[in-house]
């Protein structure tokens, strides 16, 4: 609790004393009168005498309250604003005691006394004594003390300024980004001199204290839409640290945001709350300048049939179009940038990128209220070897644009080489039970292969002859290499094979029964050699005749679900149960970066990624060619390719792609991820200018690294991303395309309770009007003050002192 | 305009002359007698009157009718023969009022007037006897007509003054009294009860038939005091500083409980008790001094 003006308070201790004084000094002179009945009167007057005492007492207490009262009102007593409540219920237990008290001794000392009255006065007042000691309890508890008083001293302040891409909504003709700047320096303005600002947007940046008032604007003007910041509880955690550090007694965090989920998700919530509740003396105002009920289009990610091309290969645009609003119609275009040497370029400082455009396509779609909307578009024109970047776009008006666009990059180029080996015949007669002609009819169907438009060319070879005449092969030749239920293999052919993932290429290993010894794994599937692909030691094999494991995928994120995450809900895993598979003790080899991409029920995993050098090794811990019929196999390992084979089909195509394009993943990443491409220097240039999709920015140099790799960090905006070499003066174009999240522009508004859970429930104070804010932050300076409800007891005070006394000192 | 008025203590306030004011307040008595429950109970003034058809035989006068063979009705006779007292409380608690237009004595001064002034028109011998610590004045009983302006010039001059010593002046009045007498007392009777009550007892002892009359101030009655007040006793100069809201239901039962416990060892005594306050009317006294006169008869 504070004080505005504590001297008064000593004023009224002082004057306290007058009634005190005049109550013994000049007592209330009674009225003389004659009585000759005087005796009957002189019987009672002892008890008569103790009541007038008493009154006399009470109306002593009741004229010092008062003065007391209108001192302490006076006196301008505030408390926190959190501790309002406690003080609210202090003050009326305080003055309910009182009033209890007061009739209990009036009960006490009448004539006829009541006991039964006097016995439920006392116990109230016992309760009243006993709560108001809880809450006196309470006050002094560890949840109390927040730091209040002048209103004018300086402050530091830490304003996180949410710059999602959702910012960018357009209302009333004002993004909601401009309207955060617009109140971030009316903060600014209205600070006490002296203040430390600290702006921060959602941005990953460093928390610094700006210079002076001048340079916190300034920063505030500079600042723009990120499109893969960080959260506000990250940013917040950051900020609060140097907040922490300042010298300023008085600490206040503001938070201007749209209030939209997407701005707070992603964090562990109590980290927040534990630091607020370390640091109690710093406010907390969420100002929230978003919209109630806002409309949007949006288009979902693209989904290509395939990023890497060949030249014959025609292509499929896949996309949603979502409306959260009322029914529309809206158009929908799609566009293939046309090469246009010597373009991109830049002139007078600002990026010229090419314009033109291929065949470039537009569809109408009436989407309804809140729904969505599928549009496929399909690209047949032949295309030369190269880069190619394309858009999809909603046309029209709509109040947030940075969502409907969205980008890709293709790449044209020769036909990929991979080679299926599989496990040698038993004999013609008996054929073995591994199939490599559903993955050869997978890479290379035969009828595109007859057409010219197959993507992949597919060899199948014996694991004897592969081993046997792997030089005569040119094993580096190949884009991928599949290896279908693998026989024992030495350590010279693990590390062979360990060379070609290193140089760029694609290894699968489908493992099976052929890796077995007697139940566990080969000896020669346990070798550091082996173990270095297969990412651990293949220790036993996992059965389970119940027919109830399945793939269990939990999070289709990774290109190898490409395919399966079209339709993800329409795929059920639990049609094609696993009966056996192996299990791999994983190595720990922290240097090769290793992911498990899809799991069993059991949790044990079914494909591992690793990532050597420039290529990458995908292992499935199940077969996926096993012939249904096929004579003296023993029991099936799964059902994968049983019945309906789509699924499977879609989960294994995903992988192969995944293997034969090494770094065509990285032609469409999302916002944020850095992209990374082999660079052969015998076919492209050392070093690349990089044009990214602002134009104002000017394009970044970037070099081939160790391992023969370029790679490129800063993808921060949406768009296309042009990556221009020169190869003996021959311009050569490369490129990539980075899109948002499609959550990103989630605009579902934050509940209350989330909040809570993110900042403490009653911990922060939400304003939307600088009416509101200045109120707030009044009352967290200042504090909640007590002076009406001080008068308004005084007036009440007063009140009983003069019906008691008219009462009295009737005539 | 009734002469009943006239017993209303505030009406007969405004007559100045007291043998007027005795006047008045009988004549308005009486006429309201006259409609009253006790119709066919009239007062005459002559000793004996012929016997009418309806009277009672046994009202018969038989001496008379021996000497002169008519029939007369003796019928106040033995009334005549009824010695009455007037006994004035002279204590200063008498001349008390708080909001009254009478002081208790100013009331008890028009009721004794009222009653000798009833007596002597009967022709009943009365005297009149005042007192506090001691007897003060004492007039002898006469029926005669004279005696009316003796007793009202008596009772024009009184004064209340000092305290009042019942036991030592109803002693002396016991001494006094040589016939079987009525004793009228006018008194509010704020001393010792118990002392009061003996030399009551006495009186009474002595043959004497006794009527209180109890006079009170209305306020002493009704305690309409409000307020903080310093209340002093006329008498001994008592003081005391009293909260008269928080006493006044005390009080008031208290009072009640004084009167009734005076009422209740008359009653024992054969003492007729008349409680009065000064707001009343006069009439209530009167009657009873005439159903005890009555009863007597």
């Amino acid at each position: 609790m504070t004080w505005a003006n504590l001297g008064i308070l000593g004023v009224g201790g002082v004057l306290l004393a007058v009634p005190v004084i005049l109550h013994f000094m000049m007592k209330a002179k009674p009225k003389d009168i004659v009585f000759p009945a005087l005796r009957f009167l002189k019987e009672k007057d002892i008890s008569n005498r103790s009541r007038m005492r008493l009154r006399h007492f009470l109306l002593l207490m009741l004229r010092c309250l008062l003065i007391g009262l209108v001192a302490i009102a006076l006196a301008g007593p505030s408390v926190a604003s959190n501790d309002f409540g406690n003080w609210l219920t202090l003050a009326g237990i305080g003055f309910s005691t009182l009033l209890v008290g007061a009739v209990l001794l009036l009960a006490f000392f009448r004539s006829s006394k009541n006991w039964l009255l006097i016995g439920i006065l006392s116990v109230l007042m016992i309760g009243h004594l006993g709560y108001g000691a809880f809450a006196y309890s309470k006050l002094q508890g560890p949840e109390s003390g927040q730091l209040i008083g002048d209103d004018q001293a300086p402050i530091a302040a830490l304003i996180v300024i949410d710059t999602s891409p959702r910012m960018e909504y357009r209302n009333e003709n004002q993004t909601r980004m401009e309207k955060a700047k617009e109140m971030a320096t009316w903060l600014v303005g209205q600070f006490p001199v002296d203040s430390q600002v600290c702006v921060m947007a959602t941005e990953n940046d460093q928390p610094f204290f700006s210079v002076d008032v001048a340079a916190a604007n300034r920063r505030i003007e500079t600042l723009e839409v990120n499109y893969s910041g960080a959260t506000i509880p990250k940013t917040m955690l950051e900020g609060i640290q140097l907040l922490s550090k300042a010298s300023q007694e008085r600490k206040e965090v503001y938070v201007i945001t749209d209030m939209t989920e997407m701005s707070w998700a992603g964090d562990s919530p109590g980290q927040l709350v534990r630091l607020l509740d370390k640091y109690k003396e710093t406010s907390l105002f969420v100002i929230d300048v978003g919209v109630e009920n806002a409309t949007n289009f949006a288009l979902t990610q693209l989904t290509l049939s395939s990023a890497e091309i060949s030249a014959r290969q025609k292509l499929v645009v896949s996309t949603e179009i979502q409306r959260i609003g009322g029914a529309a119609q809206r158009s929908i275009s799609m566009t293939i940038e046309k090469h246009d040497p010597p373009l991109p370029v830049v002139r007078n400082d600002v990026s010229v990128f090419p314009t033109a455009a291929m065949d470039p396509q537009t569809l109408t779609k009436d989407i309804r209220a809140d729904s969505s909307e599928k549009a496929k578009f399909t690209f047949s024109q032949p295309l030369e070897f190269g880069t190619y970047h394309g858009k999809v776009k909603i046309e029209g008006q709509d109040a947030l644009d940075v969502d409907n666009e969205r980008f890709f990059t293709i790449r044209v180029g020769d036909v990929k080489r991979t080679l299926i080996v599989h496990p040698a015949h038993d004999d013609d007669k008996h054929p073995s039970h591994v199939n490599p002609i559903v993955l050869q009819s997978m890479l290379a169907p035969r009828e595109k292969v007859k057409a010219g438009t197959n993507r992949y060319d597919a060899i199948t070879m014996t694991q004897e002859k592969f081993v046997n005449e792997a030089d005569q092969i040119g094993v580096n030749d190949f884009n991928a290499i599949f290896l279908l239920d693998p026989l024992p293999l030495d350590n010279a052919m693990w590390q062979r094979l360990e060379g070609f993932v290193n140089s760029g290429g694609g290894l699968g290993i489908f493992l099976g029964r052929n890796a077995s010894d007697g139940g566990v794994g080969h000896e020669s599937f346990r070798t550091e050699a082996a173990q270095r692909i297969l990412t651990g030691s293949l220790e036993q094999q996992w059965y389970n005749q119940e027919a109830d494991l399945f793939l269990s995928p939990k999070e289709l994120i990774h290109p190898i679900f490409s395919l399966v995450r079209i339709s993800p809900t329409n795929v059920a895993w639990n049609r094609f149960p696993i009966f056996v598979h192996w299990g791999i003790d994983p190595d720990g080899n922290e240097k090769l970066p290793t992911q498990t991409l899809l799991s069993f029920g059991n949790r044990e995993p079914a494909v591992i990624e690793r990532v050597i050098g420039s290529g990458r090794v995908l292992v499935m811990t199940t077969p996926v060619t096993e012939y249904g019929n096929a004579s003296g196999k023993g029991t099936w390992w799964n059902a994968l390719f049983a019945g309906n084979r789509k699924p499977a089909w879609m989960l294994v195509s995903g992988m192969v792609s995944h293997l034969v394009q090494s770094d065509a993943g990285s032609l469409n990443i999302e916002v944020g991820q850095p992209a990374s491409f082999g660079n052969d220097l015998r076919k492209f240039p050392e070093s690349y200018q990089v044009f990214t999709p602002r134009p104002d920015r000017r394009p970044t140099e970037i070099h081939t690294l160790d391992g023969g790799r370029i790679r490129f960090r800063f993808t921060d905006y949406p768009g296309h991303y042009r990556m221009k070499g020169r190869n003996n003066r021959e311009v050569l174009m490369r490129g990539f395309s980075a899109n948002l999240q499609e959550s990103t522009t989630n605009l579902t508004r934050i509940t209350p309770d989330k909040l809570d859970a993110y900042l403490g429930p009653e911990r922060y104070q939400l304003a939307k009007q600088q009416s509101e804010i200045q109120r707030q932050q009044g009352a967290t300076r200042r504090g909640q003050e007590f002076f009406p409800l001080a008068m308004l007891m005084a007036m009440v005070v007063m009140a009983v002192e003069y019906l008691m006394s008219n009462r009295f000192y009737k005539s | 305009m009734s002469v009943e008025k006239y017993l209303k203590p505030s009406v007969i306030n405004q007559i100045k002359r007291l043998d007027l004011r005795a006047q008045f307040v009988v004549k308005g008595f009486l006429h309201g007698l006259h409609a009253s429950p006790f119709h066919g109970f009239s007062v005459e003034f002559s000793e004996h009157r012929k016997y009418s058809h309806g009277d009672d035989l046994k009202d018969i006068d038989w001496q008379v009718f021996a000497k002169t063979d008519k029939y007369y009705v003796k019928k106040f006779e033995s009334e005549t023969n009824i010695t009455g007292y007037l006994v004035m409380d002279l204590s200063q608690s008498m001349g008390y009022t708080y909001r009254q237009e009478l002081s208790k004595f100013d009331y008890a001064v028009c009721l004794a007037a009222a009653l000798a002034y009833l007596m002597v028109s009967q022709q009943d011998p009365v005297g009149m006897v005042t007192f506090n610590e001691k007897i003060r004045q004492s007039l002898a009983p006469r029926s005669k007509r004279t005696q009316l302006p003796n007793i009202l010039s008596l009772l024009s001059k009184l004064e209340p003054n000092g305290t009042t010593d019942f036991e030592n002046s109803l002693g002396q009045l016991s001494a006094m009294l040589k016939t079987r007498s009525l004793v009228m007392i006018f008194s509010d009777f704020l001393v010792d009860e118990e002392q009061t009550m003996n030399a009551l007892y006495r009186l009474r002892h002595g043959g004497h038939d006794v009527i209180l009359f109890h006079v009170l101030d209305e306020a002493e009655v009704n305690f309409p005091f409000n307020g903080m007040f310093n209340m002093r006793d006329p008498e001994t100069n008592e003081e005391l500083k009293v909260d008269a809201d928080g006493i006044k239901a005390e009080y008031i039962e208290k009072i009640n409980e004084f009167r009734d416990e005076m009422a209740k060892q008359c009653r024992q005594s054969g003492i007729d008790y008349v409680p009065l306050d000064t707001s009343m009317q006069f009439d209530k006294a009167l009657l009873e001094y005439l159903l005890s006169r009555r009863a007597r008869g």
